[in-house]
């Protein structure tokens, strides 16, 4: 079983997901076996805005442990991770991260702030 | 299995939008005029979208809209979408009304223009993707500079080339705007697409100067990507938003 923990900036408690990368898809939003797919697909919530499309960067996770074991970033990826607030080099997005190692043992920080926060300010 | 607390609540505001007009542009592509329950007006820029909350049965799911219309119109703003095979968001969608509401998040998106650059711009719009590039014209045109701009539109027949009015105005009131347009089945849109881009910026002259900002439906929005890039304008000067 691979195991996903996912720690939030924010202080929200960790959470630890322990899942058969064979039996990607999780849920219906982002690529199959992504961090987001595996996320939502075990009832916990990250920011997909464009419903996992790869045309924002709301699902931007830094990766703490197993950056090696995710699929490659796509230049697609890559140019919108350049955009993203806080980038760091161990940045991916969620709906794009794909885990196909049944081994792996990943660990990912969920941000704070993502591009375009969305807040009161939106409205004037 | 998972171990902790129960889900993260979703951590962003959620507004509420009225269907003020619908307007059909064809039987199959709608616009939704809509404006904030709150009274308030929605802050955006170019190229942004917002994500509609969809009740598809037991469960909502987001999804996204890019917005059309002008952020500078302080009227109700604008979405514009067509029906896919299977889509049951757009589905949902196509059964709002006048004076129905809606609850969204956002504005979003990485592919925006805030102060467009000092350079000849350059755009690409296959079906519903004129959206996002709609309001940046204006903006891109509405500035002082003198810059050239160029919009290559593609659509499987005439009826689907929208907001023609508001193109032809375009060119009769800025002598530095242009556009034309591709009608082709759907098979072959990205062909001719991929011709017409090869063709007025790639073969045309040896300016890589300029940016380029491209939206549409599928891979051939990568393949157009891949063809500036490949011939030498930098990556950041191609800027593109494939759904």
């Amino acid at each position: 079983m691979a195991k996903l923990r996912i720690q939030f900036e924010n202080g929200d408690p960790e959470k630890v997901i322990e899942f058969d990368p064979a039996k990607a898809p999780f849920h219906h939003d982002g690529r199959p076996g992504s961090v987001l797919d595996v996320m939502l697909g075990h009832g916990i919530h990250l920011e997909h805005a464009c419903g996992g499309n790869c045309a924002c960067t709301t699902c931007h996770v830094i990766v703490k442990q197993g950056f090696n074991k995710l699929g490659e970033a796509s230049e697609q990826e890559e140019d919108l991770l350049d955009k993203a607030p806080g980038l760091t080099p161990t940045s991916r997005l969620g709906c794009q991260a794909v885990i196909d190692d049944p081994n792996a043992e990943i660990i990912v920080v969920v941000p704070r702030y993502t591009i375009n926060q969305v807040s009161e300010a939106a409205e004037e | 299995m998972t171990t902790g607390s129960p889900p993260a609540a979703a951590g962003r505001a959620t507004l509420g939008a009225r269907v003020e007009r619908i307007f059909d542009h064809t039987p199959d592509t709608r616009s939704l005029f809509l404006s904030l329950t709150s009274g308030k007006h929605l802050r955006f820029v170019p190229g942004h979208f917002i994500s509609i909350t969809i009740p598809l049965g037991d469960e909502t799911r987001s999804r996204p809209y890019s917005i059309a219309s002008d952020p500078e119109d302080r009227g109700p703003f604008e979405i514009c979408f067509n029906r896919v095979e299977g889509g049951r968001g757009v589905a949902w969608l196509f059964e709002r009304r006048i004076g129905d509401t809606i609850d969204f998040t956002g504005p979003f998106g990485a592919f925006t223009i805030d102060q467009p650059p000092d350079a000849e711009l350059g755009f690409v719009a296959e079906g519903t993707g004129i959206a996002p590039i709609r309001p940046m014209l204006k903006l891109a045109l509405g500035s002082a500079s003198p810059r050239r701009v160029h919009l290559i539109y593609a659509a499987q027949d005439r009826a689907h080339i929208l907001y023609t009015n508001d193109l032809e105005r375009l060119t009769k009131t800025f002598e530095n705007f242009s556009y034309e347009t591709v009608i082709a089945p759907g098979e072959e849109i990205y062909d001719r697409l991929a011709a017409a881009t090869q063709s007025r910026w790639v073969d045309r002259d040896a300016d890589r100067t300029r940016h380029l900002y491209i939206c549409g439906v599928g891979k051939g929005v990568i393949r157009l990507r891949d063809l500036l890039r490949g011939a030498g304008y930098e990556r950041r000067a191609v800027h593109y938003e494939q759904w």
